[in-house]
C-alpha cells in the first residue's frame, strides 16, 4: 500500500503544489513568530544585561512609607551615604546619580512631548551607560539626549538645546552624544537629556541620589560587595548586583516580547485555520478526482481500511513536507522579520543582533503543519473509503463533479447555530458596555461563522444566482462561469469560506474603527465645541502645576474668542470622577446631545451624570447622588443624563458644589472657542501668543486631536490588514488551487468549447470571471459578517455608539476580492487555454 | 461504381466540394521518433453528401478529421473548407471557422454536464452570440426527437440520448460541414442506428454536409459514399455503400 501511496503523489504531486504553498504559509507565519519572540526578547536581554554589566552592585533608596508626606518629593540618598560606600573595602569606586524632570524643549520653544525629558547625571567613576553616538557630556555647558528624545525633536549630536532649569528658565546646551537607555523604565516613555554630573545637580530638580552605582574591588566577590553596601546603607534600601537588576529589567522587557508574541499568534492562528480550510478542499476534489483509483484498488482486494489508511499517509507524507519547508521559511521569516523591525522595536540598533532559533518554534510549525493537515484529510479519507468499487467505476465521466442538494442535517445544524448566534448577540445588545459584552460578541460571531461553515453551499449557491444574474446578460463565458460555479456548490464553499475569514476580521475591524471615529467626531463636535485645549505638561507624579491665570485672561482679552473656560477634576472618596467647568455656560460651550434632561439645569444642588456612571452608580434622572471627599459632602438632584464617551464621562457639578469638595484643586484644562467663522489661521497666533511665556503648557487643537486620533485608526488598521494579509493570501491560494484542479479535471470540457468555438481568450475570461464569482461572494460574505459583528462589537464595547460603514473600505475589500479571484485564475486559466484541443479530447 | 483510384470526383461540377484536401502530411515527432499519421492525403468531401471515412485503428482517420475541422494543424498539404484554406489561418481565425461555419459531434463527452439539454443544444449559437431561429430550433430538436427531453441534465438522459442532443447542437447552426468522429461508438446498434438515420436524413433533407469517422461497416452503410485510409494514405473510395462492401473492402484492406 505504500508504495502505490508513494507513486500515488508523484503522479499528483502538480496538483498538490498550492496545497503544500498554503501549509508552508500557515506554518511559516507560526514559526516565524516564534522565532521573531524569541529572538526579540533574547535582543531586549543582551541589550539591558549590556547596561548593567558595568556595574556590579546597584543600590536604590528605600520606597517611601503610605503614610509620609508626598510633598517630601521623591527618595534619595544623601552625599553621606554616598561618601560611607564608597569608603567600604570592598568597593574600588562608587557613583552617585541624580535623576529627575529637567523639560527639554523643542525647535519650537515649547516643552517636548506630554511628559517633560527626564534630567540625569551620566558618567563618573562608574558609568553605567555608554554613549551610543558622539560622547558623553563633560562640559557645564554639554548634554547628551536619549534616542527617543533626540529623534521626537529631531536632534542630533552637535546641535544646540534648551533645556529648563528648575526656576522654569531655559539653558542652551550642546548635544555631545546620545545615550540608548534601553528598557529603563523611568526614561523610556518620556526621554532623557543627560548631563555631567555637576551640571546635573544644577539643572535637575531635587537633591541626592536616586541610585548609587558601585564598583566591587578587585577580588572581591559581587554578593560580599552587595552585603557590605547594603549594610552601611538605610536598612530598607534596596541593594543588589547588576546582574540581578539586569534581569529583572529583562523579564519585564521578556513579558512586554511575550505580549505581541501573543498578538502575532493570533494572527497566526487565523492563518492556519484558512490553511487548513485550502488543504482539506484540495484533498476533498482530489479524492472525488480519484473515485476510480481508488474503486479500483478496492476491486483488486484492497481493504477499506487500506484504502483509508493510504489516503492518511499521503496527508502525513505531505503534511511533514511541507511542515519542514514551512518551518525553514519560518525561521527565516521570523530572522529577517527581526533584523528589518528591529529598529522599530528595539532601540539601540547596536547591539549585535543573535539569532534564536529554539527547538519549541521548530517543533510546533511541524506539529502544526502536520496535524493541520492529517484533520484536513480525514474527512475526504472516509469518504474515500465509502466508496463502493462497482459505483465508481460505473460512473459517467458526465457525472463527475456535480453535487446537488446540501443535506437536511447541515441546515438543520446551520439554523441551530445561527439561533445560539442571534440569542447570544441579542442578549449581548441588551446589557451594559463593556468587557463581557465583547466577548459574548466573539462568541456570537464564532458560533454564526461554525452556521456559515455548515451551510455555505447554500449561501453559495443564492449568492451566485443573484451575482450570476447580471453575469448571465454578458454571454456565454458569463452564463458558463456561473453554471460552473453552481456544479459544485460545496467546493466553491470551502474555497470561498477561506477568504471569508480574513474578510470578516477586516470588515469588523473597519467598521469598529470607523464608528469610533464618526462617534467620538459627533460626540466632541456635541459636547465638547471648543477648537484649542491647554493644559500643563503632565507630570510623572501626577502634581501638575494649574495653568496661569493670566493665560485665560489674555485669551479673553482677544475678539476672535467667544468663550475661555477651564476644566476642574477629581475623584471623590468613592472613585467618582467630579468635574466642573467655571467660565463655561452649560449646554452651550460644552454638553449637548443629552440623553435625558438638560445639562444646563445644572447649578447649585444638582448635577449632570454620565451614561456609564449612572449605571454604576444607579441613579437616574432626578435621583440624587451623593459625593463625599476629605473636605466635605454634598448630595445633588440628577438634572441631566449625558453620553458616556463625549468627554462627561463623571458627574457634572456647579463650581460651588466643586469647591466644597475639592476647595484646593485647580484648572486642569482651559479651553478656548473661538467666533464662529474665524480664521483658523489668526486663531492660532493668538492662541500662540498667550502661551509663549509658558513653555511646559500642551496647546492641543481639536483638529489636531482628531487627526491624531485618525493616524492612530489608520495605523492600526495598516497594521492589522498586513497581519490578515497572510491569511488573505493563502485563501486566494485556495481559490486558485481549486480553479486549478477544477481545470485539470475539466479537461474534455475546455476542448469541447474550444471546438465548438470559444476562443482561448475567452475560456481564460470563463475561468477568470469563475474565480472572480467565488472570491467575491467569500467577500460579500464576510463584509456582511464583519458589519454585523463589528456593529454589534461596537455597540456593546462604547455606549452612545454611532454606527459608520466604512463604505470605500469595502469598496475596497470587493475591489480587492475581484483583483483576488483575477489573480487566482491566472495561471490555471493559463494552463487550461494552452492544453491541446485534440489531445485532451483523446484523453479519458 | 466500384472505384479504385483515390482522386476520382464523385460530385456535379457544377457544384464546389464543401471541403477540399490536397498532399495532406501530418508528422507526430516526439523526442527522436516520429509517426507519420497522414502522408500525403488528397480527398473532396461533396456539399450535402454523408460520408464515411473507414480504416485500421491507427490509420490516421481521426488526425485527419482534426486537421479539417481545425483541431490541429497539418505538417504540410493543404485543407479548404469553401473558399478558405484553413492552413494559412491563424488560432484565433480558426477558432471562429470553427464556432461559424463547422459542427461538431464526438464519440462520447459532448455535452456540458451543467447545462441542460437545450442548453448544451444552445451553446455554439450562445457562443458565437448569434441569434437563433426559434422554428429552426423546434424543427431540429423535433428530427431528433427530443421535445420532452430539454430541460434535462446530461446526466439525466441515456447516451443514445445525449448523443441526440449532439447532433442537434450540430446540425442547428446549419454549419457548412459537420464532422462525426465515432459518434456511435459508445452505442448499442439500435440506438446507433437511430443516431446515424438522424444523420443522414438532414444530409438529403437539410442539405448537409456531413463527415463521419466509423469502425462499424453497418454505420458506414448509412454514408453515400465510404473512403478506406490505411497507414495515413487513402487507399480506397466507395460511393452508395452497403454493410457487406464496406465489410468486403475492409478485409481486402486489412490483407
Ligand atoms: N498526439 C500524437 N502524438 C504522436 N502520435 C500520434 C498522436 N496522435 C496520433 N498519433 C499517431 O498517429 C497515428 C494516427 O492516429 P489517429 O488517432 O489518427 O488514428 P485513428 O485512425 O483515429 O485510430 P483509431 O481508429 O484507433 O481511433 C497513430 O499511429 C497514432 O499513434
Ligand atoms: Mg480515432
Amino acid at each position: 500500500m505504500l508504495r502505490t501511496t508513494l507513486a500515488g503523489l508523484r503522479a499528483h504531486m502538480g496538483r498538490l503544489a498550492t496545497t503544500v504553498l498554503a501549509i508552508v504559509l500557515g506554518v511559516a507565519f507560526t514559526t516565524g513568530t516564534l522565532v521573531f519572540t524569541d529572538t526579540l526578547e533574547r535582543s531586549f536581554a543582551t541589550q539591558v544585561m549590556g547596561s548593567m554589566e558595568r556595574v556590579d552592585v546597584i543600590a536604590f533608596p528605600p520606597e517611601p512609607d503610605a503614610g509620609t508626606d508626598p510633598e517630601a518629593g521623591p527618595p534619595s540618598f544623601g552625599t553621606a551615604a554616598l561618601e560611607e560606600v564608597r569608603g567600604l573595602s570592598e568597593v574600588t569606586a562608587a557613583t552617585g546619580v541624580v535623576f529627575g524632570t529637567a523639560p527639554l524643549l523643542d525647535s519650537d520653544g515649547r516643552t517636548l512631548g506630554a511628559f517633560p525629558t527626564a534630567g540625569t547625571s551620566v558618567g563618573g567613576d562608574v558609568a553605567r551607560y555608554e554613549a551610543a553616538e558622539g560622547r558623553l557630556p563633560e562640559g557645564d555647558d554639554e548634554v547628551a539626549l536619549s534616542t527617543l528624545s533626540a529623534e521626537q525633536g529631531g536632534f542630533t549630536v552637535g546641535d544646540t538645546v534648551s533645556v529648563l532649569d528648575p526656576g522654569g528658565e531655559p539653558h542652551d546646551f550642546t548635544v555631545t552624544g546620545l545615550i540608548e537607555f534601553g528598557l529603563e523604565q523611568s526614561v523610556s516613555y518620556r526621554g532623557a537629556v543627560a548631563f555631567a554630573f555637576g551640571t546635573a545637580e544644577r539643572m535637575v530638580e531635587g537633591d541626592g541620589f536616586a541610585e548609587i552605582h558601585v564598583r566591587a574591588a578587585e577580588g572581591v566577590p559581587v554578593e560580599r560587595a552587595v552585603t557590605a553596601v547594603a549594610g552601611v546603607l538605610d536598612e530598607a534600601a534596596d541593594v543588589r548586583s547588576g546582574q540581578e537588576h539586569g534581569e529583572s529589567l529583562a523579564s519585564a522587557a521578556g513579558a512586554d516580547a511575550a505580549i505581541m508574541g501573543t498578538a502575532l499568534l493570533l494572527f497566526a492562528a487565523v492563518s492556519v485555520f484558512v490553511s487548513a480550510l485550502v488543504i482539506h478542499n484540495t484533498f476533498a476534489i482530489l479524492v472525488a478526482q480519484r473515485q476510480r483509483e481508488m474503486a479500483l484498488l478496492r476491486c483488486v482486494g484492497a481493504l477499506r481500511g487500506q484504502v483509508f489508511r493510504g489516503m492518511l499517509l499521503e496527508a502525513l507524507v505531505v503534511g511533514l513536507a511541507a511542515s519542514a519547508l514551512g518551518t525553514a521559511v519560518g525561521v527565516g521569516l521570523g530572522l529577517g522579520g527581526f533584523a528589518l523591525g528591529s529598529e522599530y522595536v528595539v532601540s539601540g540598533t547596536d547591539t549585535p543582533i543573535e539569532p534564536v532559533v529554539e527547538a519549541v518554534p521548530v517543533l510546533a510549525g511541524l506539529l502544526v503543519g502536520t496535524l493541520v493537515t492529517l484533520v484536513s484529510a480525514l474527512v475526504p479519507a472516509l469518504r474515500a473509503t465509502r466508496v463502493a468499487p462497482l459505483d465508481a467505476l460505473r460512473s459517467s465521466a458526465v457525472a463527475d463533479g456535480l453535487e446537488k442538494g446540501v443535506g437536511r442535517a447541515r441546515v438543520a445544524v446551520g439554523a441551530a447555530l445561527f439561533l445560539a448566534s442571534g440569542a447570544v448577540l441579542a442578549l449581548t445588545l441588551s446589557t451594559e458596555a463593556g468587557t463581557t459584552g465583547m466577548a459574548l460578541v466573539v462568541a456570537s460571531a464564532m458560533v454564526c461563522f461554525v452556521g456559515v461553515l455548515a451551510v455555505s453551499p447554500l449561501l453559495v449557491r443564492g449568492t451566485v444566482r443573484v451575482l450570476g444574474w447580471p453575469l448571465r446578460r454578458l454571454g456565454a463565458v458569463g452564463s458558463l462561469a456561473v453554471d460552473n460555479t453552481l456544479r459544485s456548490p460545496k467546493r466553491a464553499a470551502t474555497a470561498m469560506i477561506a477568504l471569508t475569514v480574513g474578510a470578516t476580521l477586516i470588515t469588523g475591524y473597519s467598521v469598529i474603527s470607523s464608528s469610533m471615529r464618526v462617534t467620538m467626531d459627533a460626540q466632541l463636535a456635541e459636547q465638547f465645541p471648543v477648537d484649542y485645549s491647554i493644559s500643563p505638561q503632565l507630570s510623572p507624579d501626577g502634581e501638575e502645576a494649574p495653568i496661569p491665570d493670566s493665560v485665560a485672561a489674555e485669551l479673553e482679552s482677544s475678539p476672535l474668542i467667544s468663550s475661555v473656560f477651564t476644566s476642574r477634576s477629581a475623584s471623590d472618596e468613592n472613585q467618582v470622577f467630579v468635574e466642573t467647568y467655571p467660565g463655561a455656560e452649560l449646554g452651550t460651550d460644552i454638553g449637548n446631545g443629552e440623553v435625558e434632561g438638560d445639562i444646563g439645569d445644572v447649578g447649585a444642588g444638582s448635577a449632570a451624570v454620565g451614561a456609564g456612571t449612572a449605571t454604576e452608580l444607579g441613579v437616574g434622572l432626578g435621583d440624587r447622588v451623593e459625593l463625599e471627599s476629605a473636605e466635605g459632602r454634598v448630595s445633588l438632584t440628577v438634572v441631566a443624563i449625558v453620553p458616556g464617551s463625549g468627554g462627561l464621562s463623571g458627574v457634572t457639578t456647579s463650581v460651588t458644589d466643586f469647591e466644597s469638595l475639592f476647595p484646593e484643586v485647580g484648572a486642569g484644562y482651559l479651553y478656548v472657542r473661538a467666533q464662529d467663522g474665524t480664521d483658523l489661521k489668526e486663531l492660532t497666533e493668538v492662541v500662540d501668543d498667550a502661551v509663549a511665556d509658558h513653555p511646559t503648557l500642551q496647546v492641543a487643537s481639536a483638529a489636531e486631536i482628531r487627526s491624531e486620533f485618525d493616524r492612530v485608526l489608520e495605523t492600526m488598521f495598516l497594521v492589522i490588514s498586513g497581519m490578515l494579509g497572510l491569511a488573505i493570501l493563502i485563501a486566494v491560494f485556495g481559490i486558485s488551487n481549486t480553479m486549478a484542479l477544477s481545470v485539470l479535471e475539466r479537461r474534455r470540457e475546455s476542448a469541447l468549447l474550444r471546438a465548438l468555438g470559444l476562443s482561448k481568450a475567452r475560456l481564460r475570461r470563463m475561468l477568470g470571471a469563475e474565480a472572480v464569482l467565488v472570491s467575491l461572494v467569500g467577500a460579500i460574505l464576510g463584509v456582511a459578517l464583519g458589519t454585523l459583528f463589528g456593529w454589534a462589537a461596537g455597540r456593546s464595547a462604547f455606549d452612545g455608539m454611532l454606527f459608520a460603514l466604512p463604505a470605500v473600505e469595502i469598496a475596497g475589500f470587493l475591489a480587492a476580492a475581484v483583483v483576488a479571484g483575477l489573480l487566482a485564475a491566472l495561471m490555471p486559466a493559463r494552463r487550461a487555454a494552452r492544453t491541446s484541443i485534440t489531445g485532451a479530447l483523446a484523453s479519458e | 461504381m466500384h472505384q479504385t483510384s483515390a482522386s476520382v470526383r464523385t460530385d456535379p461540377p457544377q457544384e464546389p466540394p464543401a471541403v477540399v484536401v490536397r498532399a495532406l502530411t501530418k508528422v507526430y515527432s516526439s523526442g527522436g521518433s516520429s509517426v507519420r499519421a497522414l502522408d500525403g492525403v488528397d480527398v473532396e468531401f461533396a456539399r450535402g453528401a454523408f460520408t464515411a471515412i473507414m480504416g485500421p485503428s491507427g490509420s490516421g482517420k481521426s488526425t485527419l478529421m482534426h486537421c479539417m475541422a481545425g483541431l490541429d494543424t497539418a505538417t504540410s498539404g493543404s485543407v479548404r473548407l469553401g473558399r478558405t484554406d484553413l492552413t494559412t489561418l491563424t488560432d484565433k481565425q480558426l477558432t471562429l471557422l470553427r464556432r461559424d461555419r463547422i459542427g461538431f459531434v464526438f464519440q462520447s463527452f459532448n455535452l456540458l454536464p451543467m447545462l441542460t439539454a437545450e442548453q448544451n443544444i444552445l451553446l455554439p449559437a450562445q457562443i458565437a452570440r448569434r441569434r437563433v431561429d426559434p422554428e429552426r430550433l423546434a424543427h431540429v430538436v423535433g428530427v431528433v426527437g427530443l421535445d420532452d427531453r430539454l430541460d434535462h441534465l446530461p446526466s439525466r438522459l441515456s447516451g443514445g440520448q445525449q448523443q441526440r442532443v449532439a447532433v442537434a447542437r450540430a446540425l442547428l447552426g446549419s454549419p457548412e460541414v459537420v464532422y462525426a468522429d465515432e459518434p456511435t461508438g459508445n452505442l448499442d446498434s439500435r440506438t446507433g442506428a437511430e443516431i446515424l438515420a438522424f444523420l443522414r436524413d438532414s444530409a438529403r433533407t437539410m442539405e448537409q454536409t456531413v463527415v463521419m469517422v466509423t469502425h462499424d461497416p453497418v454505420a458506414a452503410s448509412y454514408a453515400d459514399r465510404v473512403v478506406f485510409l490505411r497507414d495515413g494514405r487513402l487507399v480506397d473510395d466507395l460511393a452508395a455503400p452497403t454493410a457487406q462492401t464496406v465489410l468486403d473492402r475492409l478485409v481486402g484492406l486489412e490483407a
